[in-house]
């Protein structure tokens, strides 16, 4: 039951997203009637599924939401700016509801009360001007949903019927948990009690039940005792009867006869008041709500994630083993095996793609929320602020994508608190009232680069410096570029905010951004002037398990640096290195600091040896890694250290060769830091 | 005086570190591999020996007996890898531990435990479950999970020498 509850949630928070999708879609455009629809449905299955998983609340909430849309959908209630506030507030209220639906806190049942009240505001305030009021019929078929119908069942189980095990008022039971309904139980066959036996039956039923459910669901309820009982199920009529006041009283005088009412005589009173219910009406707007159901079709299903990282792990495991077996079969003369070979490369190569392809999420699944952010917070702020997404089909793996989130939520939140102006200040600048953020995804290589980029106040550069300096971050004498007075954005504890706020500037931020970043490989960029507006651009890569590497060795011991970071490779001798104090090696015509990593990794120098240097980028400049050898490029499968070694900095993972040999994966930045470190710790000994 | 203990037999693998025996509860023991290419990882503490490839997974190696506070591990043809799965912050990691060698597998009646020897607070005698004497034999049964989850080096000689002195005595 767990798992099904489970598995309603995510059902349901991925309901509730779509609400918000729509409803920020249909602010833009409010005569979208397909997306009205779209939002009735998701409430609609969010209620039906609620209850059947005892979150009774979300379903008793989204039943009243849900009459809101239907008057909607129906044309009886203008879709306007407080029925959208109230909805989006509702949604969010949803969330909670969802996780903490058996959490009793008072808060949130203060404002599940608060928006229910509103909800009903917005319902029985329905007379819109230039609307005609709907009267007080149709109002009512519509409090009760337009897509149930009434059932009249009869139900006379043979006297013998407990001699199967069955009881019958349970089967009433099950029956009365699809809809409303009015049961009447006729007695009058049970004898006096002297004749009674106790083990049959002798009671029979009238059931007058509205439901959504098809007659064949209620016929299935009596599936097992079809044999055992009189049963007659038959549609009375479209709608809900049972909630008809009318309806109700004239059935209540006829039970005080105390015989079977009978479908007859139901169905004559149904019709009398059909005529007065535009039910008509009704009965096309059912169908039209079925016919729109139908139109789904499975075009994806849904799996869970830790499935595919299994999936992704089996392949990874298979690419190694296929390396494994290719690096046989050339050592070995058999041409059969040769083939055989080939043909699972091919075939491993083509599931590897596949596999790294079901696991990459387009950007898309992120921008609803910072549409709603967007939204709330210029409103909350006072300005006006529209936010464009652009090539958000651009697809990303699913754990980047998650390890995206919060930086770009932070970008957006600075870009509204502290880049955009306020309505007034744009207006003196000549600027558009409507301050915009445009976020702009695209492919370059094996990255996908991603900029914010916002039409604001920009960076002020002499600004921040004057910060650094009064942080002690740099010194007044120091000069620096554009660029690097941006980087110091980056650095922790710094926040140009003159007032905190609670939106952006507690001094948490763009570090963590930028360390977010760079734990997903990943860099990021600013650019900016003054009263146009700043840029950033994040560039991650495609995915994280795969990785272009050069593969070198360090006595026997093979390390793999990513290629991107390569610049190029330089064979020395090892008396160019041998001796030096400065680290320092000429290079192309240009000096580099380099390090030894034989001496990095405490091994001893081979001096018998020619080493190479591989000339890498670190930040804005050049340093070298001295090798012994380098073997070539290879694509690597990056696997975990695990946790014993989440210490280890220079080595960021592993990956098994196609020899089964593992290959260490040095993390360029860090390792560099960390040599960078040893050689300042070691002067200042000195 | 056992009469009222509900026994409960257990299975304990035991293995030699020098000429200690010690034992680990077999359901935290995968796997018994022999010595396999070790991948040395530079910069790290010196009882991580490195990583080794188990059929395609890269598993962190432990030299136990560094761990407890003994000379680093002589590679002999007896010398094993155990694979353990622990856990480790709520989520379960293999690891592979290497001992001098594996001995065999006991039932051992949860009634034959003695209690792990309280031996003042600067031994961390949490790390031992309970002593088991075999023979003239003291075997010591481990608590892996918090010997390899946690990041100190035990120095377990001198508790193995004290508990000789203890339990030696009286028996």
């Amino acid at each position: 039951m767990d798992k099904l509850r489970q598995k309603f949630i995510e059902e349901a928070s991925e309901h509730i997203r779509d609400i918000e999708q729509s409803l920020l879609t249909l602010e833009s455009n409010p005569d979208n009637h397909e997306l009205i629809e779209k939002i009735f449905r998701s409430l609609h299955t969010l209620k039906g599924s609620g209850a059947m998983f005892g979150f009774e609340k979300i379903s008793e909430f989204t039943h009243e939401l849900e009459t809101i849309y239907d008057l909607i959908r129906n044309n009886k209630l203008i879709l306007g700016k407080e029925v959208f506030d109230l909805t989006l507030a509702c949604a969010d209220h949803l969330k909670i509801l969802i996780s903490d639906e058996k959490k009793d806190n008072a808060e949130i049942n203060e404002e599940y009360r608060n928006l229910l009240e509103k909800i009903h505001e917005v319902y029985s305030g329905e007379s819109m001007p230039g609307k005609p009021s709907a009267n007080q019929k149709d109002k009512k078929t519509a409090d009760t949903g337009s897509d149930l119908s009434t059932y009249y069942i009869y139900f006379k189980p043979n006297a013998d019927i407990f001699d199967n095990g069955t009881n019958p008022l349970f089967l009433i039971d099950e029956l009365t948990s699809l809809g409303h309904f009015m049961a009447i139980p006729y007695l009058q066959d049970i004898p006096e009690i002297e004749t009674i036996e106790p083990y049959r039956c002798y009671t029979h039923w009238e059931v007058i039940f509205a439901t959504s459910e098809s007659s064949d669901t209620l016929n299935e309820i009596f599936l097992f005792v079809e044999d055992n009982c009189v049963l007659d199920i038959q549609k009375l009529a479209n709608g809900n009867l049972v909630d008809n006041k009318k309806f109700v009283k004239r059935i209540e005088k006829l039970k005080e006869t105390g015989k079977d009412i009978g479908i007859d005589a139901l169905k004559i009173i149904s019709e009398d008041l059909e005529q007065s219910v535009a039910s008509k009406v009704k009965k096309a707007l059912g169908d039209e709500f079925r016919t729109s159901f139908r139109d789904y079709t499975i075009s994806s299903i849904r799996v869970a994630s830790e499935k595919l990282d299994h999936l992704m792990n089996l392949v990874s495991e298979l690419v190694t083993t296929q390396a494994r077996l290719s690096l046989y079969s050339e050592n070995d003369s058999s041409s059969e095996l040769t083939a055989i070979s080939e043909n699972i490369q091919k075939l491993s190569r083509q599931l590897r793609d596949l596999a790294f392809e079901i696991v990459l999420v387009p950007i898309d699944t992120l921008i609803t929320r910072f549409q709603r952010l967007v939204r709330d917070l210029s409103k909350e702020l006072g300005k006006e602020v529209s936010f464009i997404a652009k090539g958000t089909e651009t697809e990303l793996d699913k754990t980047i994508i998650e390890n995206l989130t919060d930086p770009l939520m932070h970008i957006i939140r600075n870009c509204i608190d502290h880049g955009i102006e306020t309505t007034e200040e744009r207006l003196k600048k000549g600027k558009p009232e409507q301050g915009t953020i445009l976020l702009n995804a695209y492919h370059s290589s094996t990255n996908v680069h991603i900029e914010i980029s916002d039409d604001g106040k920009g960076i002020d550069a002499e600004k921040v410096r004057k910060k650094a300096v009064a942080k002690g971050l740099i010194t007044e004498d120091n000069y620096l570029t554009e660029k690097q007075i941006y980087e110091l954005l980056f650095l922790p504890g710094f926040s140009t905010a003159e007032h905190v706020t609670d939106v952006s500037g507690r001094g948490v931020g763009m570090d963590v951004v930028k360390q977010k970043i760079t734990n997903i490989r990943g860099e990021i960029e600013i650019e900016s002037s003054k009263n146009a507006g700043t840029k950033l651009t994040l560039k991650v890569p495609l995915t994280l398990s795969i990785i272009d590497g050069l593969l070198v060795r360090v006595e026997d011991i093979f390390y793999l640096i990513p290629l991107s970071a390569v610049e190029k490779i330089y064979a020395i001798n090892h008396e160019d290195i041998d001796g030096k104090f400065n680290n320092l090696i000429v290079l192309g015509g240009e000096r580099i600091p380099y390090f030894y990593l034989r001496k990095e990794f405490n091994l001893e120098a081979d001096n018998n040896i020619n080493d190479q240097v591989i000339v890498i980028k670190y930040e804005t400049q050049k340093v070298g890694l001295v090798v012994d050898e380098v073997i070539g490029e290879y694509q690597a499968v990056l696997k975990p250290l695990g946790r014993h070694y989440k210490n280890q900095e220079i080595i960021s993972a592993a990956t098994i060769l196609g020899d089964g040999t593992i290959a260490l994966v040095i993390d360029v930045n860090r390792a560099v830091n960390h040599f960078a470190n040893i050689i300042t710790h070691m002067e200042e000994k000195i | 005086m056992n009469n009222e203990v509900n026994t409960q037999v257990k299975s304990y693998l035991t293995f030699k570190l020098g000429d200690e025996v010690f034992a680990a509860n077999v359901s935290k023991v995968l796997n018994i591999l022999e010595l396999t290419k070790i991948t040395k990882v530079p910069k790290a503490p010196a009882y991580m020996k490195g990583v080794i490839n188990l059929r395609g997974s890269v598993l962190p190696l432990i030299d136990t007996r560094i761990k407890f506070g003994m000379s680093e591990t002589e590679f002999t043809n007896n010398t094993c890898i155990l694979v353990l799965d622990i856990i480790l912050s709520g989520e379960s990691v293999r690891i592979g531990a290497l001992v001098d060698a594996v001995h065999e597998v006991l039932e051992i009646d949860d009634s034959q435990i003695l209690p792990p020897p309280s031996l003042g607070s600067k031994y961390k005698s949490e790390f031992i479950d309970g002593m088991v004497k075999l023979g003239e034999e003291f075997i010591m049964l481990l608590n892996v999970e918090l010997i390899f989850s946690t990041d100190d080096i035990l120095n377990l000689k001198e508790v193995t020498g004290e508990v000789k002195q203890k339990f030696g005595d009286a028996g």
